[in-house]
Formats: structure tokens, sequence, C-alpha cells
């Protein structure tokens, strides 16, 4: 072979070598298929009832069949423009008669009732339901989605796959399983052993007994506490004392029986509080958070791991709710919180810790 | 020389690593988000310092998106600091100011030191509240942005907070497109990573927030710094604050469209950063005060990425030397082993690091742009080079550091 045709030859296909993988750069550059900005919702707050308020409006397209059923106090079926199907009930006690098994195992209905609905035990509904009235779930049901305008209480060992709304109160009896957003206008109460992931309402009561208007005074917060002591290494309040300024620690807190805390504390591993341990601010953990019995915390409670929180505790208050999050949260009964409790990956509402 | 060579390559080998162990960790390690999800409390007042030099094209935006995010009213005040503008940026903002009267405080700047940092350390005097915002002009922050930066404020280690930030006209060509692919990189990857390794996230200053009590403590806005945020960082992280970074806390910016307007930026930033070397590299390393030991060694390799690139030159230089002059770095037969290796990984560091950033924001075809982010990093280089050299030039002959202002693309809002 000539010499020169094999140096060409080979600066040739070593060049169509180097080129090769540019290719798909090449075309993607001139294509532009992915060249949109990432998505960034403007207008996303994260808002808990996002789901309850759009489905809310969809349901507007079954205003006029809700009426219609209403007045004739029949029930109806038909198909939203969007191809789902849907059963109206002018009774919501009708839906005790259905065959709701039978027909999820074929044809999952969207159900809404224009007024209190009672569904039966042992069953599941694979599609949104609405009530204009009330919502009284049975025994061991499987839910999508649940939207009332009134209270909803759920039967023992039910489950929640997506999230419910009530203008009025929520209820879970024990051993429910709540897996996506529960949110109510009024309050949430929870009984034993069921497990959650966010729920948000002005109060959130563990326990059937739980009453939320017998919470202790409002903590006041003292909002010109700027003052900070950095402590490395473990550190202890003792019990009764008054810890005046925010406080970082380094190591292990304990802070002891009746103690108060005038602004907000921060621990980089364990953090223990003692019955009655009263902090204006707020309580944050790296690590795991054991709180109560009886404490009183203003601010948000983070933990970066876990969350145990003991009976008789509150956490926010009426006119100030608050925020309990961490990965893994535990809440015996007899705890009352304000505002927004969210468990990353499990709560779990228990007798007794 | 040799001698030298071997530093460099140990250097840039522990670059590596770091890259990998950064990508790694977002892959598949534990991931921290713990404000996040603080949606309900007594939200604290907050003061928005929005930083506006000659940004008639893009300030009418931010004030817009300011007074539609989702925030108590009477518990946030926006101040436009509008720094010496000679155009109609000052009409605009007091249009908005007659619009939303009390919601909006002008602080229009006449005279002074230039700079960002100056700037804000002027418009201090307005501030009353424990929690600062900062954005710059061109952004565009989200309904739920403001409630995200400030949550973590109530941690009481927090004295900064830093957001995410994304390229809204990165489909406009090649550059934008590359910036956008390092954005999602030093984003997505390295400030997650350094968030969830409890390392040093590094303040941005803008999409960002400050503690007022932290920022009196370390002595305010330092107006003799080019990059004020890696300035805050570092006095932050001296005095035992932490900065946090929210990766879901999002925010639009503008990213440079021409090659010299990026290469303006680039070469101000690693001034910027090289000056916060010299400051406070040796303290952070060896000095006493409150940062961990992760803490000083990730800081200090923080510190020194604009260092890597005239470092990495000198590193090419010697490499042909040596082998010109015929030294044979250590035996034949390892220097080729770990060159080999290098080459098989070492390399692909930084490529992999920005492919695993663009997999985790979910982006799919953009990621076969990575081959040409060689061609970005080679105008990096040697722009953060001359940068480099320039500094010497300018601290040998006393002369003062110039602070250049990002040219702004988008048209005027009408």
């Amino acid at each position: 072979m000539n010499p020169f045709f094999a140096v060409v030859g080979l600066i040739l296909l070593t060049s169509a070598l180097m080129v090769l993988p540019l290719l798909p750069a090449l075309a993607e550059l001139h294509g532009k298929s992915d060249a949109l900005p990432l998505s960034v919702i403007q207008q996303h707050t994260g808002e808990i009832r996002f789901f309850a308020d759009g489905f809310r409006s969809y349901m507007k397209g079954l205003e006029p069949a809700l009426r219609e059923c209403v007045s004739s106090g029949a029930h109806s079926t038909g198909t939203m423009p969007d191809g789902s199907e849907y059963l109206v009930l002018g009774r919501g006690e009708e839906a005790l008669l259905l065959p709701f098994r039978e027909r999820n195992q074929f044809r999952p209905v969207m159900i809404a009732s224009a007024s209190n609905l009672l569904l039966p035990s042992e069953t599941s509904f694979s599609k949104d339901i609405y009530s204009a009235g009330s919502v009284m779930g049975g025994t061991n049901n499987h839910y999508r989605a649940i939207l009332a305008e009134k209270d909803i209480r759920l039967g023992r060992e039910s489950s929640v796959m997506r999230w419910v709304h009530a203008v009025g109160e929520f209820s879970a009896d024990g051993g429910c399983r709540l897996y996506g957003r529960v949110s109510s206008d009024a309050g949430i109460r929870l009984s034993e052993d069921c497990s959650f992931l966010r729920l948000n309402a002005p109060y959130i009561a563990i326990g059937a007994g739980t009453d939320p208007a017998q919470a202790p005074g409002p903590v006041i917060a003292d909002a010109t506490t700027h003052q900070r002591l950095f402590h490395d290494g473990d550190f202890e309040i003792r019990a009764g004392e008054v810890f005046q300024g925010n406080l970082v620690v380094r190591g292990r807190l304990r802070i002891g029986v009746g103690a108060r805390v005038c602004g907000s504390v921060k621990s980089e591993k364990g953090l223990v509080l003692e019955p009655g341990v009263s902090i204006e601010g707020s309580l944050i953990s790296a690590s795991i958070m054991q709180i109560g019995p009886d404490c009183r915390i203003r601010g948000p409670v983070i933990a970066e791991h876990m969350v145990l929180i003991r009976k008789g505790t509150h956490c926010g208050t009426m006119e100030n709710p608050t925020t309990v999050s961490a990965p893994n949260i535990q809440v015996e009964q007899g705890v009352v919180v304000f505002g927004t409790l969210w468990a990353r990956d499990q709560g779990q509402a228990v007798a007794s810790l | 020389m040799i001698y030298v060579l071997y530093v460099i390559v140990s250097v840039i080998c522990i670059y590596t690593a770091r890259h990998y162990w950064f990508t790694l960790n977002r892959l598949f390690g534990f991931q921290l988000h713990p404000y996040i999800d603080i949606d309900t409390a007594d939200w604290p007042p907050v003061t928005v310092l929005v930083a506006a030099h000659n940004e008639e094209k893009v300030v009418a935006n931010i004030l817009s998106a300011l007074m539609t995010v989702k925030y108590p009213e009477d518990k946030m005040l926006v101040i436009p600091v509008n720094d010496r503008s000679t155009d109609r940026t000052r009409e605009i903002i007091d249009e908005f100011v007659d619009r939303f009267p009390g919601r909006i405080q002008p602080f229009h700047r006449k005279e002074g030191k230039g700079g960002k940092a100056a700037a804000l350390k002027d418009a201090m005097e307005l501030v009353k509240t424990e929690v600062i915002l900062i954005f710059d002009a061109d952004y565009i922050p989200g309904a739920g942005l403001v409630k995200q930066l400030t949550a973590p404020f109530f941690d009481p280690e927090v004295g900064g907070v830093m957001g995410r930030v994304v390229p809204m006209n990165c489909g406009t060509n090649l550059l934008t497109r590359l910036l956008d692919l390092e954005r999602s990189g030093g984003y997505q990857v390295d400030q997650q990573a350094r968030m969830n390794l409890r390392l040093v996230p590094q303040h941005g200053g803008t999409v960002a927030g400050v503690r007022l009590s932290a920022l009196r403590e370390i002595g305010g806005w330092n107006d003799t710094s080019l990059t004020e945020d890696t300035d805050l960082t570092y006095r932050l992280l001296l005095n035992g604050w932490k900065t946090v970074y929210q990766n879901r806390s999002e925010c639009y910016e503008e990213v440079p469209e021409t090659w010299p307007v990026r290469i303006k930026q680039i070469k101000r930033w690693a001034k910027g950063h090289n000056q916060a070397m010299v400051t406070y590299g040796l303290h952070l390393l060896l000095g006493k005060h409150r940062a961990s030991l992760r803490e000083r060694i990730d800081g200090t390799l923080l510190l020194g990425v604009y260092v890597m690139a005239p470092v990495t030159l000198l590193g090419w230089a010697l490499a042909l030397g040596v082998f010109y002059r015929g030294v044979a770095p250590l035996h034949g037969i390892v220097a080729i082993l770990s060159v080999t290796a290098y080459a098989a990984i070492g390399n692909l560091a930084a490529f992999f690091e920005i492919a695993a950033a663009v997999r985790l924001d979910g982006s799919r075809k953009r990621v076969c742009l990575v081959p040409f982010l060689i061609l970005g990093f080679a105008v990096s280089i040697f722009a953060v080079t001359w940068a480099a050299v320039s500094q010497v030039k300018d601290a040998l002959t006393g002369a003062e550091f110039h602070w250049d202002k990002t040219e702004r693309f988008r048209k005027a809002a009408s």
C-alpha cells in the first residue's frame, strides 16, 4: 500500500473516531429536543390542599347532576369529559346498598354524594370520592382520595393512598394507614396504631379522648432574643432552670424537668426534653429527639432522623400553628400538634412509647 | 521539577476523588432536606434586598414576582437597592413603590464605592428584621420561595441559606446550554452533596438569605471583596454559623449568552475566590475556630477550585518538560499505569458529576451535550489563569480591584 494513502487513511479514521462520540451532541445542539429550562413551577407553594382544591374544581362539572339527584332522591351514572365514569348519589346512604366490590372489580367509578355519605365495609374505592356532606366509612376499606364538605370518619384498618381533605373534622379509627396528604379545615383526630405521612389542620389530636381545647395557654415568644450560646460537647439545662437566648450544642442535649428556654434550641446529637419543659422558639436536632410528657413547644420541631413525642405535649398553639417534621415520627396518645405533622418516611400514633 | 509535578498530580487526584465522592453521595447517599417541610409556622419578619445596578431590563420582573409570593404581607418588606443606576431602574422601582404602598421601600444610592457588597452595606441602615433575603435583579422567585428560604432560620445554628439557581435562557445557544449543564452539576450534585455530608455549602449571594445577628457578629458586608458571597460563607463558617443549601428552593436566573460576558464573569468569580483563599485559607485549615475537621478540609478545597486552573496548566507544562528531558517519573511502568488509570477514570470525574446531575434533574437529551463541556472547560481554564495572573500583577503594582457587572440579555419588560 502507498504509504501516503495509509497515512491519510489513518488520519481520516482517527478523525472519524474522534467525531463519532460527538454526533449525538451535534444532533442535540442542532435539534434542541431538550433545550427548555428545567421546570420550576413558579406558583408551587407546597400547599397540602392542592389536590383537594383541584378536585373540587373538577367536581363543578357534576353540580347539575348533584342538584338533580338531590331533588329526585335517586342516583345516576355518567361519564366526565375526560372519560371518567361517575356515580352520583342523591341520598348518601344509598351507597350501602350498591355492589361496590363487583363494580370495582371491573369498572372503578368516581362517587359523588349530595348529602352525608355512608360507605360499606371491606370495600376498595379505586376512584376519588366527593361528598357535599360528611363521609362515614366502614371498616377495612381502601380509598384513593376523599373530599368532604363536612366531617370524614374512617373505620378501623382503612387506608388512603393519595389524599383526604375534610372541611369539617377528620378522624381515623385504630389501625388506619394514611399514605398521602390528610388535611382538615377544622381538626384531625387519629386513634392508636394509625400510620401517617403528612397531616395539616388547625389541631391534630392523637387519641380519641384528647381534647385540644384543654391545651395550656400559649407560650409567649421573646422576639428580641437573638443572643446565642454555643457549646462544644454534651450539655444539660437543669430541672426548673430558665435559659435565656438561643442554644446550639455540638453534642447531646438534655433539658431537665420543668425547665424553660426563652429562645430556640439545636443539638447536633440526641436531644431529650424531660417532663414539663417549655420551649419558646424552635427545637432542632440533627439526630433523634425525645419530647415529653407534658412539654410545650412554640416553634417548629425538626429532627433529621426521628422524633418521639409523649402524652400531654403540645406543639404550637391554635393562634400560632407550627410544623413537626422528621423522617420518622412516633406520637403517643394525648399529644396535640397545632398545624403540620409531617413524617417523610413513616409516622405512627401509638398507645404508649 | 519532577517533585513539583508529583505534588500537582496529587492535588488533582484529590479533586478527582472529591468529584466522585460528591456524585456517588448524590446518587446513593442519605439526602438531607431538613427544613423544606416547614410549611406552617409563625413566620418571622423578612427583608428582601434586590441588588440592582442598571437593571431596567429585568427589575420589573423580580418586583412583580416578589409582590405575588406567598408570605404574610405585613411581615415582608422589599428593598430594591438601586446602586447608582443611570438607566430607567429608579423610575421603574418608584412606579412599583406607588403601586404597592408600604410593601416596597426603595434605597436609591447615588454615590459611593462600586460593587454589590458596598451597595448592600449601605442599604443595611434600612434593615430592621433578623432574616434578610438577597436576590440579584435578574432572578424571578416563585410563589413559595420566600418561605422556603426563611424556614432554615428557625435553626439557631444557621447563619446563611442558599437556594438553587436554574438558568431560564438555557436554550439560546451552545454557551447557555453548557452553562445550564455546569449549573446543574454545581447545585444538584456539589451543593447538595456538601449539605448531605455536613461540609461547606457555598453562599451564592443571590437566591440566598443571611441572619442579621450573624452578619453583625462577623462585621457586616465586606465591601473590599469581589465576591461577597464567598467572603460571607467563610466568615460565617469561622464564627460557628452554618450555611445551608436548599436544593428544592429553585429560582430562575439569566446566564451569559456571549463568551466575552462569560469570560468577564468567571474572571471576577476567580479573583474574588482567590482573594478569599488568601484571606481565610490558612486560618480555616489550621486556625482555632468552630469549624469541624471535615469543614476545614472541604472549605480549603473549595477555596482552591479557581487556583486549580493555573496549577493544571503548570502541570501540563511540567509534564511536557519532564517528557522531553527524558526524565522517567517514578518507575516508567508505574507512571504509564498511573497515567492510563487517570485517563480512564480521573478525566471523567467532572463529566460524570454533570451527567449524574442531569439524570437527577430528570432531563433526557441534554446529557448528549456533555462532550462539548470540554470546550467550556478549556475557555474557563485560560480565563481563570488569566485572572489569577492579573491578580498577582495587581497585587504587586498596588492596582485596585475593579468590579464588573454582568451584562443582561433579556428584553425590557413593557
